[in-house]
């Protein structure tokens, strides 16, 4: 991570909150379809982030091991099991594959 | 749960301990202000008018918490040394930002070759998360400036999702740092056993680290994932993303992704937040 990054990132997490308890909130809370709105923007963003992560290479988009791993995970996930079993389940099965297709 | 028969103990709980928090005041100014200390006050684990409440953190929850974060921290440091950071870099970025999200969201730009403000944006976007946790949690604490600027700034999901299902505003406050502890301990010592890992795994694709990545986020989002809305908005973003992931500049899609939200927003009118209660017989 550069430093800039590092920078900005801090001010969007710990900025964003100030931001959101003090000015945007008492705001906010009069307009529920907003607040709906801004409550759905993480599904969307972090299932794309997700998404990419998981089929992308560059920008070619590839099925390999991962996408087994993730279907896994979202087994899992389903099932609400803890956060340690779905991670490690996730990378023992991506790497198996891996390793067994050589 | 919720009956009015609960509410008793707690107001007279509650009397109690700002009888006893006045006193506390009065000591100090008295001049005798190291006198008494916290641990003198009612004592909460004797004190028979226990408050009775809604769901408290036990210690199994607490364990649970701080494994959790332990996990995460240990994951997003191994990922951002694979990245090509340094050790003191990851460690520095990941205790000063305290936001896996948003940091694997930067990484995930910066891995499809986008640029350094791409991958700032597109963490910016994921970290709205928290903006929107404190707007939740803010008007449910006792007033007062810096307390609630304090607890703002440390708001997560746990933490926020316990602390606002406490009926008083100092059960609130109680319980929310209660949760931000043990997610402390576990994040502070999951990152710096996660920068020691980093340094020896070597190939990380070989231990499918690559799938973890993704993996963490998605049990990071499940619950938002369980109501219909969430669904809708996370499968629209997540094909938008994918139909435009080959024709745009990378980061672009990730941002992009966020009309998922309209979409599910007209797909669906009338959310469902509070489920019905499961029937009695």
């Amino acid at each position: 991570m550069t430093t800039l990054s590092i920078v900005m990132l801090t001010i969007a997490a710990w900025g964003q909150r100030l931001v959101g308890a003090f000015l945007i909130g008492p705001w906010l809370t009069k307009r529920p379809t907003l607040t709906r709105a801004a409550g759905l923007i993480p599904a969307a963003v972090v299932m794309a982030v997700i998404v990419q992560l998981t089929l992308a290479k560059g920008r070619d988009l590839v099925i390999d091991e991962r996408l087994a791993g993730m279907i896994v995970a979202a087994a899992l996930v389903w099932r609400r099991a803890p956060f340690i079993v779905v991670v490690i389940s996730a990378a023992i099965v991506t790497a198996g594959l891996r390793a067994l297709g050589g | 749960m919720g009956s009015a028969a609960d509410t008793g103990p707690i107001s007279a709980a509650g009397k109690r301990w700002r009888c006893w928090r006045r006193q506390g005041k009065h000591v100090a100014a008295g001049g005798q202000g190291l006198a008494l200390r916290r641990g003198q006050g009612p004592d909460r684990m004797t004190d028979p008018v226990q408050p009775v409440t809604a769901p408290r953190l036990s210690r199994i929850d607490f364990a649970t918490m701080a494994i959790t974060f332990f996990s995460l921290g240990v994951t997003l440091q191994v990922v951002l040394i694979d990245s090509g950071a340094s050790s003191t870099r990851a460690f520095v970025a990941s205790a000063v930002i305290f936001s896996a999200t948003s940091q694997f969201a930067y990484l995930a730009v910066r891995e499809g070759g986008g640029g350094d403000w791409a991958a700032i944006a597109a963490g910016w976007v994921v970290a709205t998360r928290f903006g929107i946790l404190a707007v939740s949690l803010s008007p449910k604490l006792p007033k007062g400036f810096s307390r609630r600027a304090a607890a703002a700034l440390n708001a997560f999901d746990p933490n926020v999702a316990v602390a606002v299902q406490q009926p008083t505003p100092k059960l609130v406050e109680r319980e929310f740092w209660r949760t931000t502890a043990g997610m402390m301990l576990g994040w502070f010592a999951g990152i710096a056993a996660g920068t020691l890992l980093g340094n020896f795994l070597g190939d990380t694709q070989r231990w499918g680290l690559d799938a973890v990545f993704p993996a963490a986020l998605l049990a990071i989002i499940g619950n938002l994932l369980r109501q219909r809305d969430g669904f809708i908005a996370g499968v629209t973003g997540a094909i938008i993303c994918l139909v435009l992931l080959p024709f745009i500049p990378a980061g672009l899609p990730i941002i992009l992704s966020v009309l998922g939200v309209a979409i599910a927003l007209t797909a669906v009118r009338q959310p469902k937040r509070n489920q019905p209660v499961k029937p009695a017989a």
